[in-house]
């Protein structure tokens, strides 16, 4: 269950996602944060297992906290993924895997990147791209507004619609948009506005 | 006092504060041949003299690559250095494993001054007699580390080890310039080098610069230029 969503954009990234958690059929909350921040130019949107996707992120802010005061300065956002998909393959191979998809989006000195790594510990690069049960949905507008060199502000624009097109018709996405823009300077939520 | 013969299975303090251990193993460290290594803008040189040829022997080698992006040479024993190089490797193997992508100079001369300042805590182990140069180049810029036998980590414009290595820096003090171009920095590191050590064995050298570390001998960079 959960739309998210990330796009690589011209100047940054752009991260968004609905705010509901089911539980079995019912809505177990209205209100979740599935976009976290691992530090000042980089975020992850989780989806599936929040208890495992919050135990992954909170181990890799911590790692990346340590590795950048090492060696004095901050990890690139492919290091993060694969710190991410080191854990999530060794959870599978070892028949307890992390039942989690993770959109890991950011700026460092390389560019705006945006990583997916999914239950397997496989990383892929992309350009945008989403994840969770609203994601066929939310690909379908993606599919046809992206385009190479977005704004942010379109970025954002173009996410934002693709969570609520995927909260229009997958029961397991709803109860609002957060979105969250990365770029050079830092990160921030947007206000997307409005439940849909 | 301590029974005679026991001396080195105790790494303990002396009255005054000091570990003999660590400090005759930086002595022995001071007999290695040595070996000079200058920052310059967009580089990093170090220049090595092997060992006097002996037609019977292949020429050992000074400077050991580590990875495609870092070069480390070393002054002391051989073994310790090996050792070293050996611990080195797979560390830059094992960050590439975690995380793709070649290792960063700061993170393994880190990981090399623990290993070595391990060996200044305990008993029934001997500090390595050994101190070494580290150049390489990544993301972050080109750099050079000294690290000795205490594990102790040094950087800077440049840098000298190994036998009369006094005699190096105070010249490179003298004649180092800030926009040096790589051609006068291996000039000047060879001038340091021999001002420690004369000889006429052939000299060594290790660029590092643009994410990559090349080792060439110095012969090849006066005949055809240095490499792009």
């Amino acid at each position: 269950m959960t739309t998210i969503v990330a796009i690589r954009c011209a100047d940054g990234v752009v991260l968004a996602s609905d705010r509901r958690a089911s539980k079995g059929g019912m809505i177990g909350s209205k209100a979740v944060k599935k976009i976290y921040p691992i530090d000042s130019r980089k975020a992850v949107a989780i989806a599936g297992q929040l208890s495992d996707a919050n135990y992954l992120v909170n181990l890799v802010k911590a790692e990346a906290k340590l590795i950048e005061f090492n060696r004095g300065f901050p990890l690139t956002v492919k290091e993060v993924a694969k710190l991410l998909s080191n854990m999530l393959y060794s959870g599978m191979r070892n028949y307890s895997p992390y039942i989690t998809e993770l959109l890991v989006a950011g700026v460092d000195e390389i560019g705006p990147n945006v990583f997916e790594a999914d239950i397997s510990g496989a990383v892929t690069d992309e350009m945008f791209t989403s994840s969770g049960s609203g994601s066929p949905m939310a690909y379908g507008l993606l599919e046809a507004s992206f385009r190479e060199g977005l704004t942010v502000k379109e970025g954002a624009e173009i996410a934002k619609r693709a969570v609520r097109a995927a909260m229009e018709r997958d029961p397991g996405s709803g109860n609002g948009v957060q979105v969250m823009v990365i770029t050079e300077k830092g990160s921030e939520f947007l206000d997307a506005g409005g439940a849909a | 006092m301590l029974p005679r013969g026991s001396e080195g299975a105790y790494m303990m303090y002396t009255p005054d504060g000091r570990l003999v251990q660590v400090e005759y193993a930086a002595e022995a460290a001071k007999y290695g041949s040595p070996v000079v290594a200058i920052r310059g803008k967009g580089f990093a040189v170090m220049v090595a003299r092997t060992k006097e040829p002996d037609p019977l022997l292949d020429p050992m080698e000074k400077i050991h690559m580590v990875d495609e992006n870092i070069g480390i040479a070393g002054a002391g024993f051989t073994g310790d250095i090996q050792l070293l190089v050996d611990q080195a490797r797979v560390e830059a193997q094992r960050h590439r494993l975690v995380f793709e992508d070649p290792i960063d100079v700061r993170t393994l001369v880190n990981q090399l001054g623990q290993f070595m300042y391990q060996f200044t805590r305990y008993g029934n182990v001997r500090p390595l007699g050994a101190s070494l140069i580290v150049i390489g180049s990544d993301r972050v810029g080109n750099h050079i580390f000294q690290i000795d036998t205490r594990g102790l980590l040094l950087s800077g414009k440049a840098l000298a080890i190994g036998k009369n290595s006094e005699a190096a820096v105070s010249l490179l003090r003298g004649e180092y310039r800030p926009e040096i171009d790589m051609r006068d920095a291996i000039n000047l590191a060879v001038k340091a080098l021999s001002s420690a050590e004369e000889g006429e064995s052939p000299v060594e050298v290790g660029i590092a610069k643009g994410m990559s570390f090349k080792k060439l001998c110095l012969k090849e960079v006066l005949d055809s230029g240095l490499p792009s």
